[in-house]
């Protein structure tokens, strides 16, 4: 007569990649390459750019608010400031664009990554066709911004 | 194989075999008890309801991350119709929440270790928390987040 015990199972993926990197980081061995070699899409380029400007516009939004903390004088001198530079209207507007930009297209985006969220778009012409209509919305809604 | 078929004997005997819930993967380890003994399933860490373990509280999180995100969309036409002090601090909160959740993919991404991931994390929260206290600050005692933008825009 035989009864059963039952223990856990032995590792968690995360601990046998742990072990993985482990292993391979202690033998030196080189990385293969990936990045570097692999042929760029739009789709992938549009996700890094995703990635890249939500880092920037949290970074942007993080310096704002430790220059309000630390440093001296409110908004409206920062301001004076930059108007006592005497930038030409093209600088401002081109300067407009630059903050601008990562804004709409990071919304846009973010926007066709909800749809992805809720099941929508997954075809490749889709997320071409969409990526492309986040490029084209993203310039012209921060080349508005810019003008305005 | 002898073991699942004795396993499989069980279930037609009116004993309601604990074993396998979804939260715990255990596999039966066979034990020589050679004494007369009713056949009975020990266990550890056998769980019968699924809801609290770690995947179920990270999609609930992803779910919040989703949702926010909606929340964030709303309120940019929304803080250029009704610009104002509730504004001011809606999108402080909405901003650096999900600054710090995003930040969190990008930790979770690229750092591995877990002396590294703690410590990421640890700086990461401290920078989200310094942010919302500047953007409080900056409400308060100056222009607010609204204005700010109304102003800069203006130059």
């Amino acid at each position: 007569m035989v009864s059963y015990s039952a223990v856990p199972m032995g590792t968690s993926a995360k601990d046998e990649m742990q072990k993985f990197w482990d292993k391979n980081t202690q033998l030196k061995r080189p990385l293969s390459p990936h990045i570097t070699i692999y042929g760029w899409s739009v789709p992938m380029l549009m996700s890094i750019s995703h990635r890249g400007t939500g880092i920037a516009l949290s970074s942007g939004i993080s310096l704002f608010a430790l220059s309000a903390l630390f440093l001296p004088g409110d908004f409206s001198s920062h301001l004076d400031l930059i108007r006592s530079l005497s930038l030409g209207p093209v600088l401002l507007s081109a300067a407009k664009f630059t903050l601008a930009f990562p804004f709409t297209y990071h919304s846009y985006n973010g926007v066709r990554h909800l749809m992805w969220d809720a099941g929508k778009g997954f075809g490749i012409a889709d997320v071409y066709r969409s990526g492309y209509t986040v490029l084209a919305m993203s310039f012209l809604t921060a080349a508005v911004l810019a003008v305005l | 194989m002898a073991a699942l078929h004795r396993f499989g004997s069980l279930c037609g005997r009116g004993v309601k075999p604990i074993l396998l819930s979804k939260s715990a993967l255990i596999r039966p380890l066979l034990s020589t008890n050679r004494t007369q003994q009713p056949p009975f399933l020990l266990g550890s860490q056998i769980r019968m309801s699924p809801v609290h373990n770690a995947s179920s509280s990270a999609s609930f999180h992803w779910t919040l991350e989703r949702s926010l995100s909606l929340a964030l969309l709303g309120m940019i036409p929304a803080a250029y119709v009704y610009p104002g002090a509730v504004m001011d601090y809606s999108l402080a909160a909405a901003l650096t929440l999900h600054g710090h959740w995003g930040l969190g993919q990008v930790v979770i991404d690229y750092v591995h270790g877990d002396a590294k991931v703690k410590a990421a994390k640890a700086a990461l929260f401290v920078l989200s928390a310094t942010t919302f206290a500047g953007l409080c600050y900056f409400n308060y005692h100056d222009v607010g987040i609204c204005r700010a933008v109304a102003m800069l825009w203006s130059l």
